[in-house]
């Protein structure tokens, strides 16, 4: 996989190419299909996966692109492929850091603080569409190391599932190249992973925390089961779901939360027209959905 | 804040040696742009550019920078000018004089953190003014844009005691106000209002300079400060703070602001406001590009 800074600083497109504005039609289009949108100051990355897109349909200007995306038979298929495309490099253990400093100092706390007073000392995380496993180890890794300071005493689980077999197998594995763990903080490396050839493989202290299973989204049936959660992190999977099914999967996952929950999305990734229920709330540089307690009240809110 | 600190504080801030003065740019400029954009005047604007070498030279580096991607390059202060946009020359011309407020030498918080949020503020004014339909965009601009004044204000008046305030706030990772409120008994609003009505600033500019961060009950204020204290709040969440985490978390839709807005403005109500901040991120890197030209050594 290439290094997203080498493609970058090789391909980086003058801004003049990006002026044409069906570019912004494009970034339009895949916000209204998918929720994850794309600021002009990454446009550059943008006209970056397109072009490899581009390529592959044959299509020679950016117009001529819109019009695979639109009007083509083909047109859910090369979307999906786009979609492919924009969100490949990013399954990386600690892929999101301002995700997982809100998770520690402000979440982590304030979930803490309001199940304390009920007398609870257990959480729940799902990592929901977990691929490979790597968000799923991250927050282990994270709990786990909350568990010295502000969980002191406390026990925790995570729940990872997704539809696919081999993933799910792999994820078992916990083995990753170079690649994978290059966001890793230093301490997390030398705590967490043993060192197997060239790759990493995560270490039995984690294993233990972290339950991999395969499950259907979109099977009702299934999804029920899934109750008194605190946090559920799903990234870059519902935007490969319609309208129809994206609603459902999310009442599924405010129904699986508990009241002061957490529903992470990707870091650009909106719920905007899915639901209302969920409340947006900021982070220094992420948001999440937070489901409202019993009164409606703030935790944690400043 | 309490008579007596207002009274020390305005004899404080008055006093000859500390008074920071109103950059001499400034009025002409507050007056020239004191209207709708298609009928500024650009003959001036290019005269008050040209007035300061160090600006003019700013703006044709920046419409020969990369973000341009011009393949002649600009030579010409008349053609900078065009080419940036009356936007861009006028923060630029903003940021510039207003830097001169203060001596180089006196700065507590790195004045491009200081311009980076105090510019990120004033277009997201702009932008929730344009959003809400709010007739007058560029006071919100002008609001956003002068804020944080006090924070120059505290820099000249009592530096030791601001610097101190300033370094426990990054440690403890609290907001500013509430770091001065503890140590010096007053905060960066309330000498931003003294300033802003030494310099003769209009009366809702004042307010929002002195409620920004309390806006207490929002129909004293009205629209103008609610949107300045949103945007301050919006700016410190995404990577256009003071220079240091914060770590909090804001249910905007829960604000006293926000909520007083959706009042008056019933188009909020259908804001995308997730889309809305992932666009911020559009501005950090406009702003930051200018800042990186206002303080680039020349």
């Amino acid at each position: 996989m290439p290094n997203e800074s080498t493609v970058v600083a090789n391909e980086r497109p003058t801004v003049a190419g990006m002026s044409d504005p069906v570019w912004v039609r494009i970034r339009d289009l895949i916000y209204q299909v998918s929720g994850i949108f794309q600021a002009e100051n990454k446009f550059y990355l943008l006209l970056n996966r397109c072009q490899v897109r581009m390529k592959a349909v044959g299509a020679r200007t950016p117009r001529e692109y819109l019009d695979f995306l639109t009007t083509r038979p083909n047109r859910d298929a090369e979307m999906r492929n786009l979609l492919n495309e924009i969100t490949i490099g990013e399954t990386c253990l600690f892929r999101s850091l301002p995700q997982i400093d809100a998770l520690r100092k402000v979440v982590i706390p304030a979930l803490a603080e309001a199940k304390k007073k009920l007398s609870y000392t257990k959480l729940r995380f799902w990592s929901a569409g977990c691929s490979t496993g790597e968000e799923s180890y991250t927050l282990a890794m994270i709990l786990l190391e909350e568990t010295q300071t502000t969980l002191k005493g406390w026990t925790f689980e995570v729940m990872a599932t997704d539809l696919n077999d081999h993933s799910v197998a792999k994820a078992q594995e916990g083995i990753y190249n170079d690649y994978a763990v290059r966001n890793v903080p230093p301490e997390f490396m030398r705590k967490y992973f043993t060192q197997s050839g060239s790759n990493f493989r995560v270490a039995d202290s984690v294993r233990p925390f972290v339950t991999f299973a395969r499950l259907n989204m979109l099977d009702d049936s299934k999804m029920l089961f899934m109750r008194g959660i605190d946090a559920i992190f799903c990234c870059n999977v519902l935007i490969y779901f319609d309208g129809k099914s994206k609603t459902r999967t999310v009442q599924h996952f405010y129904n699986a939360l508990l009241a002061n929950g957490y529903f992470f999305l990707g870091q650009s990734e909106s719920l905007y027209g899915i639901s209302e229920k969920f409340r947006l709330v900021h982070f220094p540089g992420s948001t999440a959905y937070w489901k409202p307690g019993d009164f409606g009240s703030k935790a944690g809110s400043a | 804040m309490r008579t007596g600190t207002l009274d020390r504080l305005h004899s404080r801030i008055t006093s000859i040696d500390a008074m920071p003065t109103i950059p001499v740019i400034l009025r002409p400029l507050l007056r020239c742009l004191d209207q709708p954009v298609e009928q500024i005047d650009v003959d001036r604007i290019v005269e008050l550019v040209s007035y300061d070498k160090t600006i003019a030279a700013q703006c044709i580096r920046m419409a020969n920078s990369a973000l341009f991607g011009r393949s002649r390059p600009v030579e010409s202060v008349r053609t900078a000018v065009m080419n940036l946009g009356m936007w861009r020359v006028r923060d630029l011309l903003f940021s510039n004089s207003l830097s001169q407020v203060i001596p180089a030498n006196r700065w507590v918080v790195d004045p491009a953190v200081f311009w980076r949020h105090s510019l990120g503020v004033a277009l997201v004014c702009r932008k929730f003014a344009e959003v809400l339909e709010y007739p007058d965009t560029e006071k919100a601009y002008l609001a956003g844009l002068l804020h944080d004044i006090g924070i120059l204000v505290n820099s000249m008046v009592a530096p030791d005691e601001f610097r101190s305030t300033y370094e426990k706030a990054t440690r403890e990772q609290i907001p500013i106000d509430e770091a001065e409120q503890a140590t010096l008994g007053f905060t960066h609003s309330d000498s931003g209002r003294v300033l802003a009505e030494a310099w003769k600033i209009t009366p809702d500019l004042v307010q929002a300079i002195e409620l920004h961060h309390d806006i207490g009950d929002p129909e004293r204020g009205g629209p103008l400060v609610a949107i300045v204290h949103l945007s301050d709040l919006l700016c410190r969440l995404r990577d256009m703070g003071y220079g240091y985490y914060e770590p909090r978390q804001i249910d905007f839709a829960n604000e006293p602001g926000w909520l007083y807005l959706v009042m008056h403005f019933p188009n909020l109500a259908g804001l995308d406001f997730a889309r809305f901040t992932f666009m911020l991120d559009e501005y950090a890197g406009e702003v930051g590009e200018l800042v990186s030209t206002v303080f680039a050594q020349a």
